[in-house]
């Protein structure tokens, strides 16, 4: 009575999950060489290119509602299939980041930026892009532990975005260098929103393997 | 804390939902009575064990679903619950199974009183080839109650959702109603005996999916009222009427093939996370 043709579902299922972030992998990379590289025609393309992780996450998200519809899964395929219902949103949400920052760097005056900056805007993106990684593969492994890891790589991401602000705020009265700096705060804010969502990944992955749904920490002070 | 901190806290009280759900009957406060308490309980019919070392509780007002693959005894446990088994004559029953604390199978307890107390229903409808309305009187009258016999004949048969099918012809026969409504009859005629308990083998395994959902309303309409065991082969059904799920299955390690109790708990947890992996590989398809 093993349901075969059901397994092969949950597996595309959680392929295509994957193939979504590996999109946004791409979307995060392209976004930050726009950023670094002040390119404007590479912004554009990020821009462009979130159709593709959108036109995935509602695939499976019909995926979804069809397997709910006409397999009734329970017990780990129950939690599996909520948990891809929430990471999808997670990858797509991370995406829209990725367009925030590519439309913020088209907004912003073009600013020479100090080294300063530039080596912020790489720590954080570097870290984004491995809080992905880690968020996914711990997810393809159900590895509760690399999982569980995501938390202290968001702190890191958290301080760099602290940091940064800092950096901001002793700007001088150059309207400019304001708005600039504006612009990037939001940017800056974009890198830290990414790293939340990853480690929301992180708590689905633990609810697949436990069962139990709790936050890795509370967000709420 | 603070003042506000702690008035905040005591409107906002912590609960576990599933160990309340657990613990508390479904019309409030009280917590749940055992009707049944079932201790290591082993049938055989003749030498090998049908079902071996069944112990559970079975709770007051609620349904309780028994599920399995085939051959794995839950049949045979239910029919243990008002000593069914008693007609088969190489059955044989060890262990306990105690009824609101008093040995069911004790030497002065009558079976026919206990199935006045505990009625059943079967997978196939089983009307008497008699009117609609003597099908449920035949009960009371064989227990000699005489009394307003059109009230309790039309209260059971409103309480089996049957009554507005059947009020301008309750002297028709019982076969001319589909298999559906002769089901609910089934029920009626259990009802109109004022049990406690109303235990139900597969009661809608023979019915199209329109009866079936009236079945599955009724129990949740009866679970008020009474105590309801159900075996039932589809596991969906058990998922969507059952507060607590026994997932049984099947031992072949002695040679034989005996029915074994791997997993009671409640359905939700039976559903979302089991924690028995036998029950898991059994619910999510994985069986075998």
């Amino acid at each position: 009575m093993a349901r075969v043709t059901f397994q092969e579902e949950l597996e595309q299922l959680e392929a295509s999950l994957h193939e979504e972030g590996t999109l946004v992998l791409r979307s995060l990379s392209g976004a930050l060489n726009a950023l670094v590289n002040q390119d404007e025609e590479l912004a554009d393309e990020v821009i462009e290119f979130d159709d593709e992780v959108d036109s995935r996450y509602f695939a499976i998200e019909e995926g979804i509602e069809s397997l709910l519809a006409r397999q009734t899964p329970v017990a780990s395929d129950l939690r599996f299939v909520l948990a891809v219902l929430h990471v999808n949103l997670h990858l797509e949400r991370i995406a829209d980041y990725c367009v925030t920052i590519a439309k913020l760097v088209k907004l912003a005056p073009p600013v020479a930026p100090e080294r300063l900056f530039v080596d912020a805007f790489g720590e954080m993106g570097a870290r984004a892009e491995e809080m992905i990684r880690v968020a996914l593969d711990s997810f393809a492994t159900r590895n509760l532990e690399q999982a569980e890891s995501l938390v202290q790589l968001d702190e890191l991401i958290d301080r760099a975005n602290r940091r940064f602000v800092q950096h901001v705020l002793s700007f001088g009265r150059d309207p400019t260098l304001r708005e600039w700096g504006l612009r990037m705060l939001l940017v800056s804010r974009c890198f830290e929103r990414i790293g939340d969502h990853a480690v929301d990944i992180g708590e689905r992955t633990a609810y697949i393997a436990t069962g139990e749904f709790r936050e890795f920490t509370d967000a709420s002070h | 804390m603070s003042d506000m901190e702690s008035s905040v806290a005591e409107k906002m009280p912590t609960v576990s939902v599933g160990e309340t759900v657990a613990r508390r009957d479904a019309s409030g406060d009280r917590p749940r009575q055992t009707v049944f308490d079932v201790r290591d309980l082993t049938v055989r019919y003749g030498g090998n064990p049908a079902l071996a070392g069944v112990s559970l509780e079975i709770h007051e007002n609620a349904v309780t679903a028994f599920i399995g693959p085939s051959g794995c005894g839950k049949s045979t446990f239910i029919r243990c619950f008002n000593r069914m088994n008693d007609l088969i004559p190489s059955a044989t029953v060890e262990g306990e199974v105690l009824y609101r604390g008093e040995d069911l199978y004790g030497k002065d307890v009558d079976p026919v009183n206990v199935r006045q107390l505990i009625g059943m229903v079967f997978q196939k409808p089983n009307p008497f080839p008699k009117s609609i309305y003597d099908n449920v009187a035949f009960g009371p009258r064989v227990l000699g109650w005489k009394q307003e016999l059109d009230e309790r004949v039309e209260q059971s048969l409103r309480q089996a959702a049957l009554w507005d099918e059947v009020k301008d012809r309750l002297r028709d026969s019982a076969l001319s109603l589909s298999g559906g409504q002769q089901q609910r009859l089934c029920i009626a005629r259990a009802l109109a005996v004022e049990p406690e308990v109303i235990l139900m083998d597969e009661p809608a395994s023979a019915l199209d999916p329109i009866s079936t959902t009236r079945i599955e309303d009724l129990m949740h309409e009866l679970k008020r009222d009474y105590t309801i065991v159900i075996v039932t082969h589809n596991m969906q059904q058990a998922a969507r009427v059952a507060d607590m799920t026994a997932f049984f299955s099947v031992d072949v390690s002695s040679g034989g093939r005996t029915g074994i109790l791997v997993e009671y708990d409640e359905t939700q947890k039976i559903f979302t996370k089991p924690s028995d992996q036998r029950t898991e590989d059994y619910v999510t398809g994985r069986f075998g």
